[in-house]
């Protein structure tokens, strides 16, 4: 009986993993931004990718 | 049962203590040799006429059978009447430890043994054939009807309190050498008596409930405590299984993984040399041509070479698809020191840098990069690689992690009860 | 079987001798302990009441041992220092005498084998191993004892109550064998260990409430 519920766990287990490699999942945080037009962008001021919140390295070592 | 010719059934009887007048009945019909008066527990000569008593009881210590005599049911599929009840010790390191037997009668059948210590019940019967390994117990481990059993005990036995009736001469006081061997759920059992006979039982362990019921008993038995000799293991056979299973899975796993591998196409998508000047400019900030991701959602990796030598740059990425305006932004920060001191020399960092990005959808994407330096440092030339399809081994080994850690949980627990049990034995 | 009868020479009871290798037998009616010889019967003793006993075969009892059926013709009881035992006295199909012993239901078949080395009784200690018709037996038990009391028929004269040494052994393969101490020369008897089932015992006794 464990041995069975065991195989289930198993078994979605490697469903799993291969579904994360099919899909190329990933641990990496990274920020998503929406929609962001393609003139607006070009433009020095208005967007820049470090208003989305960069951990950002401030200095030295 | 065809029946006798013209002989009447041999019927119950009882005998009358001499000692307290009381009158105790008789179950094993002729086998009794010795009764225990119920009322007064000196034990009486039930083969005598006038009843002689035999040992008077001196104890104040009473003892009540957990298990009234005279109850009757099946066990082991044989029916059977509880006649007779005693209680015998061993002394091991200063300690005395009782258990206790219950004398099991059937009328065409071997006497039987039902066993009781701390919660632990066995039901014994002597064996008609002998075990191999020798006539005498001893310490080595033994094999009988194609099963190995391992030595588990050898202890003198004596008897401390007796109840019912036996067929054969019992006394508070008698004393036996007793061995075990253990094979769970069985125990084979040599007891010598002197040098005058050496008789081989076979014990199994039955769960306590199953006797209640098998007995019709009241009540709940008591629980069990510790782990006993031949009682079985709980996850024996679930572990081996378990193990099985998880090699299966990891085969299963290792193919996925390798077909993983394979398939990932790796693919360049872009790459360019860039030079970063931070005196010039500390927020720079540049936009590459438009480049296609093509494929399923699969992973795309940005890989930055650079020329850092003992200083650091800040990389922030942008990969915009160009149709959607949809946006994976992440900030890199690269390194690279070294030097030499007390001759040895040290690195910290690297001037190289990899990151990928998740289920990234086919479309035509663009990187904006955003870079910051020192404003005193050098110019730095890096080179920019997007790939897409990248392999990662991490899920393969996250999954087979996963996978062996319920059997190693389940094999250690096996360990921890085996050696429990092993603890109570002359070898613990 | 052959059938004799004649007269008890004590109480003048018809006795029967239903097996024609009977020696002696137990009158029914006055329990004296009759021998025949070719000519005519002698009593040769007195057998008391047997003791109650409880063993569940009784004289005329039917079974099966091997390939062939028997019925149980005779008894000896012994009495040893522990208690008691039976051997009861077999006739198999084809005439063979044989002995069932019965000790507190423990079942043995055994029948009395010659030419063999038989052990004295100080070789025979407990734990000696002896090798019989190719199979090792070893000693398991050593017992004082002395005759009980007789019923039926038996194949012998035996009227004494002298102790006596026994010697059980067994194998690893459920043999038996019993070694007999009482003459000048000592009696093998060679079988194996039965129980209830095997033995199909038919004709037994009945106990109250079982």
């Amino acid at each position: 009986m464990i041995s069975k519920l065991y195989l289930l766990y198993g078994l979605v287990i490697v469903g799993l993993m291969g579904t994360a490699e099919y899909r190329g999942w990933r641990l990496t945080l990274f920020n998503e931004a929406r929609t962001v037009p393609r003139s607006v962008r070009d433009n020095p001021g208005s967007y820049r990718p470090v208003y989305g919140g960069f951990r950002r390295f401030t200095g030295g070592k | 049962m065809v029946e006798a010719q013209g002989r009447p059934p041999v019927s119950v009887r009882s005998v009358n203590c001499p000692n307290c007048g009381a009158a105790t009945a008789v179950r094993t019909f002729g086998h009794a040799v010795n009764v225990v008066c119920q009322s007064c527990r000196s034990i009486l000569d039930a083969t005598n006429p006038g009843v002689t008593i035999l040992q008077r009881y001196t104890d104040a210590v009473r003892e009540e059978p957990l298990i009234p005599l005279g109850t009757r049911g099946k066990l082991l599929d044989i029916e059977c009447e509880v006649v007779g009840f005693q209680v015998r010790q061993i002394v091991v390191d200063d300690v005395a430890y009782q258990w206790r037997e219950y004398l099991l009668f059937n009328p065409y059948r071997e006497f039987r043994y039902l066993t009781e210590y701390a919660g632990h019940w066995n039901v014994v019967s002597t064996l008609d054939a002998l075990p191999e390994g020798g006539p005498t117990p001893d310490s080595s481990a033994r094999s009988y009807g194609g099963q190995r059993y391992r030595h588990f005990q050898t202890a003198e036995a004596t008897t401390t309190f007796v109840l019912g009736e036996f067929p054969w001469q019992i006394r508070v006081g008698d004393m036996t050498t007793g061995s075990d061997y253990v094979a769970p759920p069985l125990m084979l059992s040599a007891e010598v008596d002197a040098d005058k006979e050496v008789t081989w039982s076979l014990g199994r362990y039955l769960r306590a409930d199953e006797i209640w019921t098998s007995l019709s008993l009241p009540g709940k038995p008591p629980r069990p405590v510790g782990v006993f000799a031949n009682q079985p293991s709980p996850s024996q056979g679930a572990t081996r299984a378990m193990w099985r299973n998880a090699a299966l899975l990891v085969v299963l796993a290792t193919v996925l993984w390798i077909a993983h591998l394979a398939s990932a196409r790796g693919k360049e998508a872009f790459a360019q040399t860039y030079v970063f000047d931070p005196k010039t400019a500390q927020e720079a900030s540049l936009v590459t041509p438009v480049f296609e991701l093509d494929g399923r959602p699969t992973a795309v990796q940005i890989e930055t070479a650079t020329s850092l030598d003992n200083q650091w740059m800040f990389v922030g990425y942008a990969l915009v698809n160009d149709e959607t305006g949809q946006a994976f932004e992440v900030a890199r920060d690269v390194s690279y020191y070294h030097g030499v001191e007390d001759g040895e020399s040290w690195t910290e960092g690297a001037a190289t840098d990899a990151v990928a990005l998740p289920s990234v959808p086919a479309g035509r994407y663009f990187l904006r990069i955003e870079t910051e330096g020192e404003r005193t440092a050098s110019p730095v030339r890096y080179r920019v690689r997007v790939v897409r399809d990248v392999p990662t081994s991490l899920w393969f080994i996250v999954a087979v992690v996963l996978i062996v850690i319920p059997p190693i949980l389940a094999s250690r627990r096996a360990l921890l009860f085996e050696r429990r049990r092993w603890q109570e034995s002359d070898h613990g | 079987m052959t059938s004799r009868a004649a007269n008890c020479p004590n109480c003048g009871a018809p006795l029967v001798y239903r097996w024609s290798s009977s020696v002696q037998t137990v009158c029914e009616y006055c329990r004296s302990i009759v021998v025949r010889t070719d000519v005519d019967v002698k009593k040769v003793g007195q057998v008391g009441d047997l003791p109650y006993d409880a063993s569940p075969i009784q004289l005329s009892t039917e079974g099966r041992y091997g390939d062939k059926g028997f019925v149980v013709a005779g008894r000896i009881l012994y009495q040893y220092e522990q208690g008691t035992w039976n051997e009861w006295r077999i006739v198999l199909d084809g005439g063979a005498d044989g002995w069932l012993s019965d000790a507190q239901n423990a079942f043995a078949v055994s029948f009395l084998t010659s030419g063999l080395k038989i052990p004295t009784l100080s070789q025979a200690a407990l734990g000696r191993s002896f090798v019989w018709n190719g199979t090792s037996f070893t000693v398991v038990s050593r017992t004082l004892a002395h005759y009980a009391g007789v019923e039926g028929e038996l194949p012998f004269e035996y009227w004494d109550k002298t102790d006596v040494t026994f010697v059980d052994l067994r194998s690893e393969g459920a043999d038996f064998a019993t070694i007999d101490y009482s003459d000048e020369a000592p009696a093998l008897y060679i079988g194996k260990a039965v129980d209830f089932d095997t033995l199909r015992l038919r004709n037994v006794r009945t106990f109250e409430g079982w």
